[in-house]
């Protein structure tokens, strides 16, 4: 049923299932609308319904990535895109009256006051979109590094409000898609990584875990800067090398090539110190956010 | 059975023949057209337990005092006995024969109509079911035009979108009998008959009738609509645009002057439209957009483009050079006061008048996506698509869209007009989206999909999953509303009763709050038609149609120095108030009336209290100081008020700390006082159950209250939460007191 594509860091480069990730943004869409009618009124505030919400997000972002896996989207739509998904969360937002301040380590605190809703959330949106998109094209490196971020978000939600239970379901389902993706019997695709890109910027602005998302996102906003920056600066894009199993790399233009600068790694390796780095910086943001809702 | 039979039942097979995919359009337009009538329908509900079927909101009510005229008195008779109307706008009445003829023709001429056929209903029942008709009907018009702008399927989602728009069905649903019905039917027709009169698969024959056709439909929109303006400015411009881009020729000369010409001459033989219509700015420019065809027309193949642009430019300098000396003369007509201020929303917060009409507000950002939802998407991406092929009809669409789209942002009421261009696009960006995923549905299984990156097989299920995420997407825009807490929006929009079935507030209660229903019966029976209730203008239509009495002021608004009279009379003291009345005489103004809100809730104690909820004159209050505020120099100089107890505004009645807090001015004023005293009643009807909400009884020198309706006994308070107390009364003026006194 889905199409094959060849998997290019393995010998013989087998031909690989892609785009299950369609199946996380479905088993989501369900499990989200099972969510409205069993809770409704009771673990959310009526009025805009935080399931439904998440739901038209999850499902935009799915279907931005299943065009851009079929039609090729240029980068100069697909980086915008996402902006129209965030068009439910600002309206969110503005119903729930959603607090538009924020507490940043060293700097203190921000009130955004009516520019949260109308330039902060798209931007958050856009950005965590595209980021999480930006890093992967390795078995498991696009499914395990969100799910981390994911984990601590729905912790740091769990703190204060039920709002962790809108995404129980839908990690669940997407850790099983990690194990396979990690075993290289299937990829996501754009689908997979559009979508759990929108469903963690989606959530962090409906759960109101905005710290969290800013200091787990770091990894990934330090990847797509470097990538950007050296695409418009040198025009160059990075590049890896596959030999004997193991990738390596003479420039440093993103986060992958900077670990295999000059040092031969296996995928598997590559992958797991990705995510040791987002776990690190997820573990933090969970530890920050329980000193200030404790104190 | 002969070959002559056989054949026959051949030929008449054949004829009768229709494929499986028009089984399946006409089933779904008809599915979309019960939906579109039956989401209209749902006010019902609450209509029935009254015993009647009313009309919505306050305009309507004008618009059926005309149908009832005109049935009883002939469909012209407004107009040839030129009708005035004593019982509004007392004392110089209402010239009725000034009012727009296209709804409460259509309305009385099918009425006449089915009463011919012997069926007897009432005639605000069937002009309340009228709206929910023509409703629909609209929803099938925008199926054809979409159906030719990107074909059936176009069509399908255009007039889903259209059904289902919250904008139009808020103006289509029961009871809403208003102008936009005929605006929106007009407009749609002359759309339709318009773009196929231009295309040039129509022979001349077609098309003439076509651009007949569109002449009729945009009379009918003129006499229908005062919005008329847009779709005029709206067909020049595209006129414009296409000389410009040199695809003008004879058929969009022909189109044009039959449909501006036809439509013109009929609409001006109507006195509100009238002769000096032709000299508006925007019928001017209407007029020069079609010189300027005739110009390129006769200059086309024989002088240069360089030529022709020089007398492009020269017309549209001459037609200004003479419209600007002229406008300042006052030979050219302006445009009404509140179509101005759609080009140029800020005239409108300088205008009290209109910004105090809750639906001449500029739209806000949330009003704005609660009408376009996600299929915003769809919209862009429709818009997309219209750009990439820009054919004539598709020119037509995008100045459609755009305009549309920034006149509704001006006005909420005007989203109404951008709802039939959203659909279009809509329906043009789902079809356009869905295409791809379409085709491959269809092809062989295992196609590539994407080269790039050497996608080497896909099946025909993956290609479906497109389309599955379009048709969620969808459902989470009709079916499963986010912003609406998941309710349908249009149930969401639609599922409400009439204003006077709810007491004339924004709320959705389980049984009809019959507070205003039973202030009109009693009025109607215990007053003559003559007598006149001084009332707020919101309230004026109800009084005069439905109660039977006389009235100051209403919504037609065509007396600003009335509206600012009436403002004086409740904000001033008790014997300024009556100065100001005797004015209008002693003998017939008898009566004022006041219509108060209260939410009353439980405080810690267990003691019920009662607030201001603001919906009725304990809010409107504020414009009443505002507008007459705005007097202040006439009213001195008429010597009703004198300069120590003048006030320019709201501002100068209290202050607000936390809430509202009246000053000795406020306390003194007619408002304060009727509004003091009717809630003291109500919680005397409570037998002190309520807690007063001013705290402190006031003195009425010279009203006595003649009716409560919505005292204590009929409400039943909510321990748990809030209860919403919508009270009507009405004080009759002891002129007696006031003349022994003054």
């Amino acid at each position: 049923m889905f199409p094959q594509v060849p998997d290019q860091h393995k010998n013989g480069k087998p031909l690989v299932p892609n785009g299950l990730g369609v199946l996380y943004v479905l088993f989501t869409t369900v499990y989200l609308f099972v969510l409205y009618f069993i809770s409704e009124n009771t673990l959310f505030p009526s009025g805009i319904s935080a399931p439904l919400t998440l739901a038209v997000c999850v499902l935009f972002g799915g279907f931005m990535g299943l065009l851009d896996d079929w039609m090729d989207i240029k980068w100069r739509y697909k980086a915008f895109m996402p902006l129209i998904a965030a068009l439910p969360l600002i309206y969110f937002a503005i119903a729930m009256n959603a607090r538009t301040s924020i507490t940043l380590p060293f700097i203190g605190f921000v009130d955004f006051g009516v520019w949260y809703f109308y330039i902060i959330i798209p931007l958050i949106v856009m950005i965590v979109t595209n980021a999480v998109n930006m890093l992967g094209g390795f078995n498991g490196l696009e499914t395990i590094c969100p799910v981390i971020v994911f984990i601590g978000l729905m912790s740091i939600s769990a703190l204060t409000s039920y709002h962790y239970l809108l995404m129980v379901g839908p990690i669940i389902f997407w850790l099983i898609l990690t194990m396979l993706n990690l075993q290289g019997k299937i990829f996501v695709g754009n689908s997979g990584s559009f979508a759990i890109g929108m469903s963690i910027a989606a959530f962090a602005i409906i759960a109101d875990v905005k710290i969290g998302l800013l200091v787990s996102m770091i990894p990934y906003i330090f990847n797509s800067s470097l990538i950007l920056l050296t695409v418009f600066v040198t025009r160059k894009k990075a590049l890896i090398n596959f030999k004997d199993n193991k990738l390596e790399s003479d420039h440093k233009r993103s986060l992958v090539t900077a670990i295999t600068y000059h040092r031969p790694l296996t995928e598997r390796k590559i992958v797991m110190i990705i995510s040791a780095i987002i776990a690190v910086f997820t573990l933090a943001a969970f530890i920050y956010s329980c000193i200030s809702f404790f104190i | 059975m002969s070959k002559g039979q056989t054949n026959g039942l051949e030929s008449l097979r054949k004829r009768f023949k229709v494929n499986h995919s028009t089984i399946l359009v006409v089933s779904a337009l008809i599915l979309i057209l019960f939906v579109a009538f039956s989401v209209r329908i749902l006010p019902m509900r609450w209509e029935i337990p009254t015993g009647q079927i009313h009309l919505n909101e306050f305009d309507p009510y004008y618009q059926f005092s005309l149908t009832s005229y005109m049935v009883d008195n002939g469909l012209f008779s407004p107009y040839t006995g030129h009708w005035v109307n004593y019982q509004q706008w007392y004392p110089q009445g209402l010239d009725m024969s000034r009012s727009l003829p296209a709804l409460p023709m259509t309305a009385a001429a099918l009425y006449t109509a089915i009463s011919f056929l012997g069926i007897n209903v009432d005639l605000m029942a069937f002009c309340s079911v009228l709206t929910v008709v023509l409703g629909t009907l609209s929803c099938l018009i925008l199926y054809f035009i979409g159906k030719d702008v990107g074909g059936r399927a176009v069509g399908l989602f255009a007039a889903l979108s259209l059904a289902l728009a919250p904008s139009f069905l808020q103006r289509s649903s029961l009871g809403f009998f208003d102008t936009e019905l005929p605006g929106m039917i007009g407009l749609l027709f002359f759309i339709l008959f318009f773009l196929r009169s231009i295309d040039p698969k129509h022979s001349l024959r077609g098309s003439l009738i076509y651009s007949i056709g569109a002449a009729l439909s945009l009379a009918y929109f003129i006499t229908g609509w005062g919005a008329a303006y847009y779709v005029l400015g709206l067909t020049a411009l595209f006129a414009f645009i296409l000389v410009v881009l040199k695809r003008s020729d004879k058929r969009l000369l022909t189109s044009y002057g039959i449909a501006m010409g036809l439509s013109l001459l009929i609409a001006i033989q109507f006195p509100q439209i009238g002769y000096s219509y032709l000299t508006t700015a925007p019928i001017l420019a209407v007029i020069g957009v079609f010189i300027i065809m005739l110009i390129n027309e006769f200059a086309r193949n024989k002088v240069s483009v360089k030529t022709l642009t020089l007398a492009t430019v020269a017309v549209i300098i001459v037609m200004l050079v003479s419209i600007i000396p002229l406008a300042y003369s006052g030979y050219v007509g302006e445009i009404a006061g509140k179509f101005i201020t759609v080009i140029n929303p800020s005239i409108r917060a300088s205008t009290p008048l209109i910004a105090s009409v809750a639906e001449h507000k500029i739209t806000a950002w949330g009003n704005l996506y609660m009408e376009l939802g996600i299929s915003a998407i769809f919209f862009l991406t429709g818009l997309y698509f219209v750009l990439k092929n820009p054919t004539n009809r598709n020119v037509f669409l995008l100045l459609f869209g755009i305009t549309g789209l920034y006149f509704g942002a001006s006005m909420v009421r005007l989203l109404v007009i951008f709802a039939p261009a959203f659909g279009l696009f809509v329906g043009i960006g789902i079809v356009g989206m869905l295409k791809p995923f379409m085709a491959m549905f269809k092809e062989t299984p295992n196609a590539a999909a994407k080269a790039q990156r050497k996608l080497l097989r896909v099946s025909k299920e993956y290609s479906g999953l497109g389309i599955l995420f379009i048709f969620i997407l969808l459902m989470t825009q009709f079916a499963f509303t986010p912003q609406t807490g998941g309710m349908p929006r249009a149930v969401a929009g639609a599922y409400a009763p009439t204003s006077i079935s709810s007491a004339a507030l924004p709320i959705i209660p389980s049984e009809p709050m019959p507070q205003w229903l039973n202030m009109l019966n009693y009025v109607n029976s215990e007053l003559k038609s003559t007598d006149v209730v001084v009332a707020w203008w919101d309230y004026g239509y109800w009084l005069s149609v439905s109660g039977n009495v006389t009235t100051l002021a209403d919504n037609a608004t065509i007396n600003s120095t009335q509206i600012e009279n009436l403002g004086f009379i409740y904000m001033a003291d008790e014997k300024s108030s009556l100065k100001m009345l005797s004015t209008y005489g002693q003998k017939n103004v008898r009566h004022i009336l006041v219509f108060t809100v209260l939410i009353v809730y439980q405080d810690e104690y267990g003691n019920y209290k009662s607030g201001a909820w603001g919906f009725g004159d304990e809010g409107k209050w504020a414009w009443m100081a505002d507008i007459s505020g705005g007097a202040k120099d006439r009213l001195i100089q008429e010597g009703f008020m004198d300069a120590d107890n003048a006030w320019a505004g709201r501002n100068d009645f209290g202050y607000t700390l936390d809430q509202w807090v009246w000053n000795e001015q406020g306390k003194d004023s007619v408002i304060y006082k009727l509004l003091a005293d009717i809630e003291n009643e109500f919680s005397m009807s409570t037998y002190g159950l309520v807690e007063p909400l001013y705290g402190e009884s006031v003195n009425l020198d010279y009203f006595k209250l003649e009716y409560l309706s919505g005292n204590g006994a009929e409400i039943a308070l909510n321990p748990y939460g809030s209860t919403i107390v919508p009270l009507v009364g009405l004080y009759s003026i002891d002129w007696d007191a006031y003349n022994a006194a003054n």
